[in-house]
């Protein structure tokens, strides 16, 4: 039952790394940080690999340069609130070039 | 202990001398004796403990940190937060917990496995910049290492006597954690002249030698140390005599900077009132700081090529724009002089194929490269441009061999220029042009090239490897490299003469341009401006306000009489360090070359 309400709850959406350096050490703590936030549990997934988000060496050890596809995939309460801010996150390309 | 009065040679980094005691950063070796597995649960409960204390410690240690960086240079704090964050790190926090726990590993065992599994995972990554970053993990990691073990390095921070560190390799954060400590002075096996770790040292100055091998082996904790910056040269347990002479060269050393520094953010003159603008090389613009401080007139030689080194995709227009003004605006209103693309297509970690060549130094590269590349080449020129609005831009060609090439890339500036316009960007249509003089088929068409160009730059570097057929790096032939060889002298004259009838200025940017053995030749035979390290700029400006400028005109003049490369050296050196004694027993190191 409580697995079933967790599919149900999953919110996926995908996105692709813009900014110049890639998924560095600065927007890999600005993910990390938001991920503890939510309640949610939080996975980016590239090429089949999932990791989880409040695993900071885990999003480095991803290896995104810039132009990386990746999926964001959030289940648990909250988890369209983390989706959308995972990706207005990227959208903002971390505040960086 | 080691032996007494054992000589070491690295490269030097930062300039000064400094005293001290050696702390070697552990080591794995030193960590692999206290290996050990557990048997009871009592003593596995013990090693939680112990791991969760040292970890404790260590957020404690860099919560301070990490504010007083804040205070002090905030732009450094986010590598100390990244640290805080890696210290909470599942990979590195956790499994050696579950290691203790379920394998029976002791606390430093099972951090060294995890910390061994994560640098596995870093291993695979493919993009050099975040593969890097493996090196704030293994910071981290040596911080636990060091609170378990007792020797932390906040511990050594509070000793009361002046330490050298000895480490295979420091993070820039490491290194900004030396400022208002204990540590005089540092020692690394890996580095070279233009890593992070050596700007920083020279930012806080903080003397260090760079790229000495077998650094922490050679040298034992405790043994006493001598580090001469100005030679890389490192001098392990020196006798009272060493001891004592390096003292005095301490305090001459310190006397001497203090002196020329005094007055090195003017515009230095001759005794006989003849201006020479000493301008900077400069490569990150995290350097302009650097050159400002050091009193650079300008950026004489701004290397673009590290945008399109160190990531694989092409740097976009806007990329490239944002650095450039970054530098631009910084220096105005002084000039910045940026060169454009120098490196040849093989070396391009982006989605462009070009096959690795037999002979690099001979191929496709620099401007022959940009123009068989327009598309990327004129990206480069509208960044250029667009930066020109924000201050003084000068824009130069390098490995300019003919005619042809210098008015292709004239075409395509204007080109360019239309399309901005039309973009409705501004910029200064009258930027000036200059072509490098580095291949000697630019020196024989100086006199036409001088009727296309704006300004010329020598670069030496080039132009003695190309003039001589000496490759620099071949260690069979290096020392045939001879700046001071007639044919270099002659080609020099050659150039500053076209310019002169021409009416444009000459410069000199190769690393003879900040060598003060090489100044008043350089002077004498009329190049207007020399750029430069920027640590090269306060001793060089010094030593032209010593400089007569008929004299060194005399002295051009001796040294075009002179056949033999020996002949012109002995002459340089003595009639230089028989003028500026007081120079040359600094000078030539200080510009990071030594007198013959």
């Amino acid at each position: 039952m409580s697995e079933q309400k967790s599919e149900l709850s999953a919110v996926t959406k995908e996105l692709w790394v813009e900014n110049r350096l890639g998924l560095h050490a600065r927007p890999a703590m600005k993910i990390n940080n938001l991920a503890q936030r939510y309640k949610a549990d939080l996975v980016l997934e590239k090429d089949g690999l999932q990791i989880n988000a409040r695993d900071l060496l885990a999003i480095l050890a991803l290896d995104c340069p810039q132009g990386t596809r990746l999926v964001v995939k959030a289940t648990g309460p909250e988890a369209s609130e983390a989706v959308l801010s995972v990706c207005r996150l990227f959208a903002r390309k971390f505040d960086e070039p | 202990m080691t032996e007494k009065n054992h000589y070491l040679q690295g490269i030097a980094a930062s300039p000064g001398i400094v005293i001290g005691r050696a702390w070697v950063l552990s080591e794995m070796g030193e960590v692999k004796g206290s290996f050990r597995l557990l048997f009871t649960e009592e003593e596995q409960a013990a090693e939680v403990g112990r791991l969760q204390a040292a970890m404790d410690q260590a957020h404690e240690d860099l919560t301070r940190l990490c504010q007083e960086i804040s205070a002090e240079s905030p732009e450094h704090a986010h590598l100390i937060e990244l640290h805080l964050l890696i210290l909470k790190d599942q990979m590195l926090c956790e499994e050696p917990l579950r290691l203790i726990r379920e394998e029976r590993l002791n606390a430093e065992w099972a951090l060294y496995r995890a910390f061994e599994k994560i640098k596995d995972l870093f291993r695979r990554i493919e993009d050099p910049y975040i593969r890097g970053r493996l090196a704030d993990v293994e910071s981290v990691y040596r911080r636990l290492v060091g609170n378990l073990t007792g020797k932390t390095a906040t511990r050594l921070f509070d000793t009361q006597e002046p330490v050298i560190i000895v480490a295979h390799d420091l993070s820039p954060a490491e290194t900004t954690q030396m400022a208002n400590s204990k540590v005089v002075g540092f020692v690394t096996e890996r580095g070279g002249k233009t890593s992070h770790t050596t700007i920083m040292a020279q930012a806080l100055e903080i003397p260090a030698v760079v790229g000495l091998d077998n650094a922490t082996w050679e040298i034992k904790p405790g043994d006493d140390v001598i580090i001469d910056g100005l030679l890389g040269r490192v001098i392990l347990n020196p006798d009272r005599g060493i001891l004592e002479k390096y003292r005095r060269r301490q305090v001459e050393f310190a006397a001497f900077k203090a002196e020329v520094a005094q007055f090195c953010t003017f515009l230095a003159y001759t005794l006989d009132h003849h201006p020479t603008r000493i301008l900077a090389n400069i490569e990150l613009p995290e350097e302009v700081q650097l050159a400002i401080k050091s009193g650079a007139d300008g950026v004489g030689l701004y290397r673009t090529e590290f945008l399109y080194l160190r990531q694989r995709q092409l740097p976009t227009e806007e990329e490239l724009y944002r650095d450039y003004k970054k530098v631009v605006e910084a220096m105005v209103p002084r000039p910045v002089t940026i060169r454009t693309l120098d490196i040849g297509g093989d070396k391009f970690l982006s989605p462009l194929e070009y096959p690795q060549e037999m002979n690099p130094a001979l191929g496709l590269r620099a401007i022959r490269f940009c123009l068989k590349e327009p598309g990327i080449f004129r990206i480069q020129l509208k960044a250029i441009l667009r930066a020109s609005a924000h201050g003084q831009v000068r824009i130069m060609f390098p490995l300019i061999s003919s005619i042809k090439e210098v008015r292709e890339g004239r075409r395509l500036l204007q080109e360019v220029k239309e399309e901005l316009r039309r973009e409705g960007h501004s910029f200064d249509p009258h930027l000036p042009v200059g072509a490098m003089i580095e291949v000697p088929a630019a020196v024989t068409l100086a006199s036409l090239l001088a009727q296309e160009a704006d300004f010329f730059s020598i670069g030496t570097n080039d132009l003695i490897q190309y003039a001589l057929a000496i490759d620099r790096g071949n260690k069979q032939v290096a020392g045939l490299y001879q700046p001071l060889h007639p044919a270099v002298i002659r080609m020099i004259q050659q150039v500053v003469e076209a310019g002169r009838a021409a009416g444009i200025p000459v410069a000199v940017c190769g690393e003879m341009a900040g060598d003060p053995l090489y100044l008043a030749i350089l002077l004498g035979l009329g190049v207007d401006e020399l750029s430069m390290n920027h640590m090269s700029i306060p001793m060089v400006k010094r030593v032209i306000r010593l400089i007569n400028y008929k004299e060194a005109q005399e002295m051009a003049r001796q040294v075009l009489d002179m056949v033999t490369v020996d002949e012109i050296n002995d002459f340089a050196v003595q009639e230089m360090s028989r003028r500026f004694p007081e120079i040359f027993r600094f000078g030539s190191a200080l510009a990071g070359a030594s007198l013959p």
